[in-house]
């Protein structure tokens, strides 16, 4: 009895200590190659505002927001990102309707006011975040020729809660989202080649 | 380093993208607007700071630690409850069941097959720590601190046995579907037999088909949230059937607590024979008055209903309330 709960003990000991080897060295390899700061973000390029990232964030406000490049932004009277220009026109000829779903595309006038005809005034538009929800249709908008191609879709990391696997990056079609290093933290090999070149 | 040219920084993107050439021809300069306007710059939110990052990391590790007291040493199966409930708030419904270990098996295997890949710490220690809690103290993560485990052990209120051979049988379906789950993961699949041709790309079907993510999220497709309503139903009666007769990440650990150096012992010195502790357990993990190391999921159940553990516990020298399971 003593000598085959001895023999047992034997074998577990032999596959626990093998176990181990096996976990730390498959560990101490994994851990080389990881990253401790690497997040998710879209590449634009790729991207095709395809309303997927609306739909399987695991957040039920998307963390995808779209985000206006101001210096690109035409400040446009008749932004096609803000109205849709397909809706009914009011007297003045203005389109009724507005291209963002949840309102959240808000405009503000700048600069010199003129009080008489709208049309040359100009408006800073920007993007109220607890209401987008990533859709992109104001993006999709904006692509030029109709805009100047200044909106975009972008993961805000104030909201992405960083799954281990991003839930839109596993049904992106356009391969779009990618994995990018904290930006300020230690550079990696390869960055530094890049600043180089 | 052979990391791809794909994964470009967030930083190079931005700066391309502000003095890209490429739509140059439908911009036009920044208008005077007159007045005293300054262009504001779009806000970049940093990242969340390293170490809010690593609290995931941090609760597991406080997870598994204080399942590992609760479980071997305290022996209590109220303190395992709490525990459970306690992660399935955290990694259920804050995190969203969407940092695990379960889902981590694809991570750590597409990283091992595609060097490109760039997989986070915290995924890392994720898939090995339970691994190597359980070849020290048996399958501890399923017990407390697995979310999915939780969310089946707490609605498990009318438990009914399986007939043993149906659950035998049923024990390697994990297995077939932790090589599925690897074989996706890692390599997708592409093969020709005569005229019939399969192409699937890489994808991940332990997340893809997790039946409780939606429930975490209160939101997702119909059928993946009806499936899910389903495990929830059937484990009202059998216990954990994800946990026993599907989940990968299980059958890892299952193999692994077969040589744990503790585990779940009932009554250690010596036992009454009567049987509550293998009633009591919903898993059919008990045989012969002795916890199967790879089965037992470590519920704390058997010590709830073994009347030597209250006297143990000095519940009372001469009375000691049987509770019948």
């Amino acid at each position: 009895m003593s000598d085959k709960s001895s023999r047992r003990q034997f074998i577990d000991r032999s596959f626990r200590i093998i176990g181990f080897l096996g976990i730390g060295g498959a560990a101490g390899v994994l851990t080389k190659r990881a990253s401790s700061s690497a997040v998710y973000q879209i590449d634009p390029f790729k991207c095709t505002s395809c309303d997927l990232c609306r739909t399987s964030c695991v957040l039920s406000l998307s963390a995808v927001k779209a985000v206006n490049d101001f210096e690109k932004c035409g400040y446009c009277m008749l932004c096609p990102a803000y109205m849709d220009v397909n809706s009914r026109p009011d007297e003045k000829g203005i389109p009724t309707g507005k291209v963002c779903p949840q309102d959240a595309l808000k405009r503000r006038v700048v600069g010199r006011v003129d009080l008489e005809d709208p049309n040359n005034n100009y408006y800073e538009y920007a993007i109220d975040e607890t209401r987008c929800d990533g859709c992109g249709k104001c993006v999709k908008a904006c692509l030029p020729p109709a805009g100047n191609g200044s909106l975009r879709l972008e993961i805000r990391y104030t909201r992405c809660v960083e799954c281990n696997e991003c839930a839109i990056r596993v049904v992106c079609p356009d391969d779009a989202i990618v994995r990018v290093p904290v930006p300020g933290m230690a550079p990696t090999a390869d960055s530094s080649e890049r600043e180089k070149a | 380093m052979i990391r791809s040219r794909r994964f470009r920084p967030l930083i190079l993107l931005l700066m391309v993208l502000a003095s890209s050439a490429l739509f140059a021809q439908y911009q036009r300069k920044p208008p005077d607007f007159g007045g005293s306007y300054s262009f504001p710059s779009p806000e970049h939110p940093e990242p969340r700071s390293e170490w809010v990052r690593l609290l995931d990391v941090g609760m597991l590790v406080a997870g598994l630690a204080l399942g590992t007291w609760l479980i071997l040493k305290r022996r209590s199966r109220g303190g395992v409850m709490l525990l459970s409930i306690g992660a399935l708030a955290y990694f259920g419904f804050y995190r969203k069941g969407c940092i695990c270990p379960i889902g981590a098996i694809q991570n750590v295997t597409l990283s091992l097959t595609d060097p490109s890949y760039i997989v986070s710490l915290s995924i890392v220690v994720f898939f090995f720590l339970p691994l190597a809690t359980a070849l020290l103290f048996g399958r501890i993560f399923c017990g407390g601190v697995c979310p999915i485990g939780a969310i089946q052990d707490l609605v498990l209120l009318r438990p009914r046995k399986v007939p043993e051979k149906l659950d035998r049988a049923l024990r390697w379906l994990p297995y077939l579907y932790l090589g599925l789950a690897v074989l996706f993961a890692g390599w997708g699949l592409g093969f020709k037999i005569g005229a019939w041709e399969v192409q699937a790309a890489r994808r991940f079907l332990i997340c893809e088909y997790d039946p409780f993510i939606g429930l975490f999220r209160i939101s997702g497709a119909f059928h993946m949230l009806a499936i899910g309503a389903g495990f929830i139903l059937a484990g009202m009666f059998f216990g954990r059937p994800y946990c026993r007769w599907l989940c990968p990440y299980g059958a890892l650990l299952s193999i692994l607590s077969r040589f744990s150096w503790k585990n779940v012992q009932v009554t250690p010195d010596k036992e009454l024979d009567c049987g509550l502790c293998a009633d009591a357990c919903p898993y059919g993990a008990i045989h012969n008055y002795r916890a199967d190391r790879a089965s037992c999921l470590a519920c704390a159940r058997c010590y709830e209903y073994c009347p030597r553990e209250q006297v143990l516990r000095g519940a009372g020298d001469e009375f000691v309330q049987v509770k019948l399971p």
